[in-house]
């Protein structure tokens, strides 16, 4: 199976930045992420009061010397992260700089190329990666897991992906907050073609269900900037249907009902505290990591 | 009738104006020529076609129709429109024939002082523009008051330079010159026609009340091709003041002689500020001034002298304003001499009627002057004194013979001979003319006038511009009339009252009834029976002294060609000497004086009312101008369209212009 979404050139650029959760995550193995029960890291946590049952090996010797009292000395846990990767697989993600039918570079490609090196990153770091494609409904549905083995078969499923059917998105994401059990980073990446409301409904269920949300918002320059001259019959990409449109005539109501799109969504974001990142495809995918990467480092 | 629209130069351009549907069929092909697009933002852009209503749409239909009128614009500026919406020549382009119908009365000399250009000038150098214009191929008729003949014209270009189209001092008959038209057309059968009628509306030229109109509005109705174009000056030159002078004769007194005359100024003014006028006199080419002063409209001095030498038994002479805005209004001429003893013979065989016509032509109109009337039965009318004698009314049977061959010599000298119908008609003929069966009324209802000629001849108005109480007059009676001659009055029923024959000179008039009671009320209606006579005699003894007065225009141009200038300031071509002022002398050393008619000075200007009345249902349109005004009828306004081509392109071009885009907040993180 080919890899020609991956670029190695990116991958060891990227190698030396963490992927790291924005809250603590509930691993099955130790890791470098914050757990959120305590544990016998190093790292210092706090101090709470002796209770009988405890383990007297804890008590803070010291403490009790300084201030005749028993205290229990507490380390964070650091645990590993699941890692649950979302790509929309819809018609639109078909889409690519000119609309060509089967262009060179789509959005589902550039997804591929996203979630492929996040996948690599996760599973080098040892976190467990798992691979939801999703169009009316989920395509593919990999849970997460941490072998080398699982991320072979995520990428050659990812490779395998391919754009069709409507969006459905929206359920989809309510389906992967209920069917991934324990905290994790869900990263979405999709053109979110579906109406603001529904989706802060989406992402305040993942965050509901205490998952740790970035979403790639990916799009192309053509789609937001509409400049066009000559008539076009617009062909969608999700069920066929055509439209007859005079650029001349709709490009400024077209650029306004992006705006409001974007508006809308702005408060969607802001609602939820999801990590948003909006990307063109016409973007280097390594400086979109990267600066994904750098704005979660701790 | 009015019609917007320009004409145009190159109509045949105007047969590319379907190329104004070409953005439009462009957009259509453009339309058509789509490409096709996979799209997956649909939900933006189903939204933006929701959006995409009013002022989008708008701007869209403004951008297609300022390419129309791009385009439009262009075809119209090349088919080089004209700004003349009046002349409706779109329906199929200029005439075949263009009658001009040119009053170039007295009047019409009114200037604008700074271009020095009269009503008559301006007029017929519009109408030559618009021919040159939009006329090339329209053959050209002229129909002037002093010929009332028409002319067809060779040359639209020297319209300007005929002699037909320059100044005259006469008065005009519209509607004489109307029928000279109307026979035009219906001899020549001259297709689509225009007739542009050029005129300053004054009432005495138009005659509104005359009867003939109806006449000529039923004629020219039948001709559907027939527009007419009025040209009108109608504004009066506040201001102007002119100047006459009638009943000059010269008055010996012991060694000393002056000259006698009556002196009329009169001035175009609404106020009554008192105005001083200066006026020159120039007798024998000798210059005296006098100053009058004017409080009113109109002054007059009766009995006005001025010395002249006491050897100068005849002589000319003209009074004199200083300029004004109608020049010839302030110059009039005369001539004085011995005057004649208005001598009147009467032939008649009713004594009756005899000492009716007696009394009417006896009594003196000029006190200062001889009235002498003598009656003849017809067995004597070879003893009339016929080289000393003025008017002859003939109240027998036609004559024949040695009388009737030295009564038309009579005529021929200029002289006046009235004749009233006999009692029992026969079949003779003189001057054309024969006396028919007598006519009654039906039972007491007299028969009255119906139309009568106000313009000239024995009923027409005074002076002042009033008519004559002609239709007071009632007929009982009346003898009918045949004979190819002119109806100067005419009865209910059409049958001529007054009519007068065709002479080189002189005038022979022919009056179907009598003076007396059962015939009609004329003896009752003294005024107009009596300014009948003297008129009458005053014109044939006019003829009859050696200086006579007329006014200009009622005099035979081959009288005056032999004669010279009087006045050597005057230089005139003979065949206009009958028609411009000034005073003339013939190889016999008979004095006269021709001047502008004195109605010209003040008949007041037609309503636009009566002006509608006139030409009722006919299609006219009519064209006020003003002397002052120097633009053309047609001008040519391929600029203007040029400029609207041009803002429609950078309408247009604003209107395609891309929107700034206002990056939002949004969009820029």
């Amino acid at each position: 199976m080919q890899r020609d979404f991956l670029d190695p050139k990116v991958l060891s650029r990227l190698a030396g930045l963490p992927l790291d959760a924005r809250i603590p995550m509930l691993g099955s193995v130790s890791g470098r992420h914050r757990s959120p029960i305590r544990g016998s890291s190093l790292e210092f946590a706090e101090y709470r009061k002796y209770v009988p049952g405890d383990d007297t090996r804890r008590l803070d010797w010291r403490a009790w010397g300084r201030s005749d009292r028993f205290y229990i000395k507490e380390f964070e846990a650091d645990t590993n992260l699941r890692m649950a990767l979302i790509v929309d697989t819809s018609g639109s993600m078909g889409f690519g700089p000119g609309g060509a039918k089967d262009p060179e570079v789509s959005k589902l490609d550039y997804a591929k190329s996203l979630a492929g090196t996040l996948a690599y990153l996760a599973s080098k770091q040892g976190d467990a990666v798992g691979l939801y494609c999703a169009d009316e409904k989920f395509t593919k549905e990999i849970p997460a897991k941490r072998s080398a083995a699982h991320l072979k078969f995520v990428m050659d499923e990812l490779s395998a992906a391919e754009a069709g059917g409507e969006t459905g998105l929206a359920n989809a994401l309510h389906e992967a907050a209920e069917k991934v059990s324990q905290r994790a980073l869900v990263v979405v990446i999709s053109d979110l073609f579906i109406q603001p409301e529904e989706l802060k409904s989406c992402f305040q269920h993942l965050r509901f269900r205490k998952h740790d949300v970035a979403v790639f918002h990916l799009l192309e320059q053509s789609e937001i900037d509409f400049n066009f001259d000559r008539p076009i019959r617009f062909v969608d990409l999700e069920g066929g249907n055509s439209l007859l449109a005079d650029p001349s005539l709709v490009s400024k109501q077209y650029r306004k009902a992006v705006e409001l799109y974007m508006e809308e969504l702005s408060g969607v974001i802001r609602d939820t505290g999801i990590d948003y990142q909006r990307v063109s495809i016409e973007e280097n995918y390594g400086e979109v990591l990267a600066r994904f990467l750098l704005g979660r480092a701790k | 009738m009015f019609s917007w629209f320009p004409t145009f130069l190159q109509a045949n351009m105007l047969w590319a104006l379907p190329l104004i549907a070409l953005p439009i069929l462009i957009h259509l092909i453009n339309q058509h020529r789509h490409r096709t697009m996979h799209w997956g933002a649909m939900m933006f852009l189903l939204q933006a076609k929701r959006m995409t209503k009013g002022m989008a749409k708008l701007k869209h239909f403004l951008i297609l129709l300022m390419r129309t009128l791009a385009i439009a614009g262009l075809i119209f500026a090349i088919a080089r429109p004209l700004a003349s919406g009046w002349l409706a020549l779109t329906a199929g382009g200029a005439a075949d024939t263009t009658v001009i119908i040119l009053d170039r009365s007295a009047s019409m000399e009114s200037q604008d002082l700074q271009t020095g250009e009269s009503k008559r000038s301006t007029a017929v150098r519009k109408v030559a523009d618009v021919l040159k214009s939009v006329g090339r191929n329209t053959k050209v008729v002229l129909i002037e008051n002093t010929k009332n003949k028409a002319i067809e014209v060779e040359e639209v270009g020297s319209l300007l330079e005929l002699p037909e189209t320059g100044p005259s001092a006469t008065t005009s008959d519209l509607p004489t010159m109307m029928q000279t038209a109307l026979d035009y057309i219906n001899a020549n059968e001259t297709g689509r026609t225009d007739v542009w009628v050029c005129s300053d509306l004054r009432e005495n030229d138009w005659d509104a009340e005359g009867g003939r109109w109806e006449g000529l509005r039923s004629g020219f109705s039948e001709k559907d091709a027939v527009r007419f174009y009025l040209l009108t000056y109608p504004a009066v030159a506040t201001g102007n003041v002119s100047v006459a002078v009638s009943n000059v004769y010269r008055r010996q007194l012991g060694n000393d002689a002056e000259l006698v005359m009556d002196l009329k100024l009169r001035r175009e003014s609404e106020n009554s500020e008192p105005v001083n006028v200066p006026v020159q006199f120039v007798i024998n080419g000798a210059r005296s001034e006098k100053t009058f002063t004017m409080t009113d409209k109109e002054y007059e001095r009766l009995g006005l002298t001025i010395k002249i030498d006491a050897q100068t038994l005849e002589g000319h002479g003209r009074v004199e304003l200083s300029n004004d805005t109608n020049p010839l209004d302030n110059v009039y001429h005369f001539v004085f001499a011995e005057p004649p003893v208005h001598k009147t013979v009467i032939v008649s065989d009713d004594e009756e009627s005899a000492n009716l016509l007696k009394l009417a032509a006896g009594v003196p109109a000029i006190a200062t002057l001889d009235y002498n009337a003598e009656v003849l039965s017809s067995q004597r009318a070879d003893e009339v004194a016929w080289n000393e004698t003025a008017l002859v009314l003939w109240h027998a049977p036609l004559p024949d013979g040695l009388v009737a061959k030295q009564l038309e010599n009579f005529v021929q000298s200029g002289r006046t001979v009235i004749f009233f119908p006999p009692p029992v008609a026969d079949d003779k003929t003189l001057f054309g003319a024969s006396w028919g069966a007598w006519e009654e009324s039906d039972g007491e209802t007299p028969i009255s006038i119906t139309a009568w000629n106000t313009q000239a001849d024995l009923f027409s108005n005074t002076q002042s511009g009033e008519a004559l109480p002609v239709g007071d007059l009632k007929t009982f009676k009346y003898c009918s009339l045949d004979g190819e001659v002119s109806r100067l009055a005419q009865l209910d029923g059409g049958k001529p009252l007054l009519a007068r024959a065709p002479t080189n000179s002189g005038s022979a008039y022919f009056f179907s009834t009598l003076p007396k009671l059962e015939y009609s009320n004329l003896s009752t209606n003294h005024v107009l029976f009596y300014i009948m006579v003297q008129r009458a005699l005053a014109s044939g003894a006019g003829a009859l002294g050696t200086a006579r007065q007329m006014d200009a225009g009622t005099v035979g141009m081959e009288d005056l060609s032999r004669w010279k200038a009087a006045d050597e300031s005057i230089d005139v071509m003979i065949s206009q000497r009958a028609f411009q002022p000034g005073a003339w002398q013939s190889p016999e050393n008979r004095l006269l004086a021709l001047n502008r008619p004195i109605k010209e000075d003040t008949a007041g200007v037609m309503s636009e009312g009566k002006l509608k009345e006139i030409f009722g249902t006919l299609d006219y349109t009519q064209i006020s101008d003003e002397v002052s005004d120097s633009s053309s009828l047609v001008n040519e306004i391929w600029r203007a369209f040029l400029i609207i081509m041009i803002l429609a392109l950078v309408i247009e071009a604003l209107l395609c212009l891309p929107e700034r885009r206002v990056v939002s907040e949004a969009e820029a993180a």
